[in-house]
Parts: C-alpha cells; sequence; structure tokens
C-alpha cells in the first residue's frame, strides 16, 4: 500500500469544506486527481454471514463472574504449604500483641467540665462567696445567692473535671469550710473543704 | 538536641509564668520563696501549681507570711514525697499524678499506700482518679488501710472512672445511715473485689454529672 499525502487545500476539498474553483491554479490538478481517487473507493457494505450469531453464541457461553468464583471455591486443587520455623516467632508475636489489643480496656471517659451547686445554711449571714483553687482564692468572684428567708445560700457554677479545694467566706472575713463535703488540713490550721470531679 | 533544648525551655517557661500568677496577690518575699521553691521543683520534673495556689490561699486567707511559707515547704516536701514513691511504682513523670500524690498525703495517706495504688495495674488515668478518690475517702474520715484496699480493688475491677468518683457519695450515704467510714468502705471493697473475679462489666453510658455537695435542708 502506498501512502500519498496532499496538500492541506486538498484535504479540505476532500471533506467537502471548499470546491475545486476555490483551489489554486497550481493544486486543481492535484485535487481533481483525490477527487477521481475517492469516487472509485468501491462503498458496498462487507458482509460476514452468521457473524451476529456466532458471537452471541459465545457470550451465552461464557460463565458468569459469580459462576467462576464458585467453582474456584468448591473446586478441589492442590495447595502447597512450606513451613518456615524462623517465622513462628515474630507470627506468635504478632498474634499475642493483637490479642492483648483486643483485650485492652476501653479509654476512660470523663467528663471535662461539670456543674456543682454550692449550698450552706447562715442565717445570720449578710454576704456568702465561695473561695478555692478554682478561683484562684478569690473571696469576690463567686457570690452565694440567698434563697428565700431560711437562710440558705447556694450558687451553682461549672468546674473543670479533677480536684478542687475550696471554702466559704461568710461577712467578707470568715473562712468556712463546707459541712457537707470531706476537708482536709490547709496547711494554715484550717480547713479546706474537697471536691472530686 | 530539640529535647536537650526542649528541657531548660520549659524550665524557663514556667519560671516566668510564677510572677505572672503571682503578681499582686502574694507579698513579695512569699513570691520570691514561691520561685525558688518552684524553680527547684520544676528542675526535678514537679508540677509547681501546687505551690503557686497555696501561695495564693495563704494571701487571700491573711495568713502571715512565715506561716504561708511554712505551708509552702510543706507542699514542696509532699511533692518529692509523693514523686519518690510513683517512682518506686513504676509510674514517674506525671506531673498531675504528682499533685493527685502530693494530695493524698495531705489528707493522710503515706508514701507506701501511694505506691501501693499505683501499683494497681490501672491505666495512669485512672491512677491519677485513684488518688484523689483515695485522699478524699480519708478526708471522710475513711482509715487509710480500708481506703487503699477499696480504691486498689476498684482499680483492679476494671470499673470505669465514673465509678471510683462515685466512692466518695457512697461511703458518704452509707455514712448517714450511721455506717461506720471503715465499715462502709469495706463492704464497698468486698464488693468490689468480687466483681474484679467476675470481670469487668459490660460498657454503659457515663453517669451524667451532677453536684457532689449534697443539698442542706
Amino acid at each position: 500500500m502506498t501512502q500519498r499525502a496532499f496538500h492541506p487545500l486538498v484535504k479540505l476539498l476532500l471533506d467537502g469544506d471548499i470546491t475545486l474553483a476555490d483551489l489554486p491554479a497550481d493544486l486543481r490538478a492535484e485535487g481533481e486527481e483525490a477527487l477521481r481517487l475517492l469516487g472509485a473507493i468501491d462503498r458496498t457494505p462487507v458482509q460476514f454471514p452468521g457473524m451476529t450469531q456466532r458471537v452471541m453464541q459465545a457470550v451465552a457461553q461464557r460463565p458468569s463472574r459469580e459462576r467462576t468464583l464458585w467453582h474456584r471455591i468448591v473446586e478441589p486443587r492442590e495447595v502447597r504449604v512450606r513451613f518456615r520455623p524462623w517465622l513462628l516467632a515474630p507470627a506468635l508475636a504478632a498474634a499475642a500483641a493483637f490479642v492483648i489489643w483486643l483485650g485492652r480496656p476501653a479509654p476512660v471517659a470523663t467528663p471535662t467540665a461539670v456543674t456543682v451547686r454550692f449550698v450552706l445554711t447562715a442565717p445570720d449571714a449578710r454576704e456568702v462567696t465561695v473561695a478555692g483553687t478554682f478561683n484562684q482564692w478569690d473571696s469576690h468572684a463567686t457570690p452565694l445567692v440567698r434563697t428565700g428567708s431560711t437562710g440558705v445560700w447556694t450558687a451553682t457554677i461549672t468546674l473543670p473535671a479533677g480536684q478542687h479545694q475550696y471554702a466559704f467566706v461568710v461577712d467578707g472575713q470568715r473562712w468556712v469550710p463546707d459541712p457537707a463535703a470531706p476537708a482536709v488540713d490547709d496547711g494554715f490550721g484550717r480547713r479546706n473543704s474537697v471536691l472530686t470531679l | 538536641m530539640i529535647a536537650a533544648l526542649a528541657l531548660p525551655l520549659a524550665l524557663l517557661a514556667m519560671q516566668q509564668g510564677i510572677p505572672d500568677r503571682l503578681a499582686g496577690r502574694v507579698s513579695p518575699e512569699i513570691a520570691a520563696l514561691v520561685h525558688e521553691l518552684g524553680t527547684a521543683a520544676a528542675a526535678r520534673g514537679l508540677p509547681i501549681d501546687p505551690l503557686i495556689q497555696k501561695a495564693i490561699e495563704g494571701s487571700a486567707k491573711g495568713i502571715p507570711a512565715e506561716r504561708v511559707a511554712m505551708a509552702l515547704r510543706v507542699v514542696a516536701t509532699q511533692l518529692d514525697t509523693a514523686a519518690g514513691a510513683l517512682r518506686d511504682a513504676g509510674f514517674a513523670g506525671d506531673t498531675v499524678a504528682i499533685a493527685a500524690g502530693a494530695f493524698a498525703l495531705t489528707a493522710g495517706l503515706t508514701g507506701r499506700d501511694i505506691a501501693q495504688l499505683a501499683r494497681s495495674g490501672a491505666q495512669p488515668s485512672e491512677v491519677i482518679v485513684g488518688l484523689r478518690v483515695a485522699g478524699t475517702l480519708v478526708a471522710l474520715g475513711v482509715p487509710p488501710a480500708e481506703t487503699v484496699a477499696l480504691v486498689s480493688a476498684t482499680l483492679q475491677s476494671g470499673r470505669p472512672a465514673g465509678d471510683l468518683l462515685a466512692l466518695p457519695g457512697q461511703v458518704q450515704a452509707q455514712m448517714a445511715k450511721g455506717i461506720r467510714p471503715a465499715q462502709a468502705a469495706a463492704g464497698l471493697a468486698r464488693a468490689a473485689a468480687a466483681q474484679g473475679r467476675r470481670g469487668p462489666p459490660p460498657a454503659r453510658p457515663q453517669p451524667p454529672p451532677h453536684p457532689v455537695p449534697p443539698p442542706h435542708p
């Protein structure tokens, strides 16, 4: 088979984009030859009798994917196992590590902040606050509110989880431990209440 | 190289934080003492927050400087003792655990008790909660031996940290019924030990947070 390269304008002519008259005079002969060759091509459709039928038969005979997998599973086959003793120790170690990992205790889930209510019964107090490690022992930072005429003072605040020491400050000068909470020596001869959250 | 630089830089940052936290809260002599004790503590890997808190507390309560200084030296000693006990139990380097151990000492436990609790085999975060709860139980009046038995049994039972935190409330509830703290703790310890023999309970949701101080009538 020989190949011949036509001028780009002649290719445009073959594509039907231009006519023979549009070609320059020196390309017209080449254009006419190209058209002649194009006209000489036999355009009769090629027939392959029985082709479609043969293809469809082949497709029908091909086993499905699921069927192939099933055959792989159920059909007997030869399997060779090689035992390498030096691989036994790391394999056992990996298995032991996996078992330990499976049996590990769940991570400790503790709340990061807890809302607590401080309560002090002080009928004669004019002012009650609570000071502790959570507010840098500031005796003005967290006032309690008197509820009704019973002399019960309360404050509800949210504290970070952990341990806190505190005391009530009555009338701005008297430090009083919480009678309802455990208390420890504060190192100064008094008692601090303890809150463990 | 980075680690060699990181430690002095961390110590420097801690030391620089001390004056900032004490500014306007304590007298200059107490601030100087906290700086001195804090620098030495940080160099030994101890927490400095308990020292700062004690200085601020003393000043807020109007305690004389010499009394505050004495209390600060006690805190420094307790931090050292707690760190040593934890180190003996193979549980070193955690400043939060050291602070929890120092609190337990304040409450009345010994370094030996702290080491025993740290050897319970629980996770570090649970040991920290265990030390805090142990100190709280002693503060409630539970003798140290019963406290250590109860907290150790609970730690070894594999129960969640929420169960540990509930122990002081459970002891208080029994005390309200007239049961002595030691008896209450012993009963809870037997229950925890039995739980430990049966294995940890199935996972359950954390109890909702609730106020620890019980309401007054």
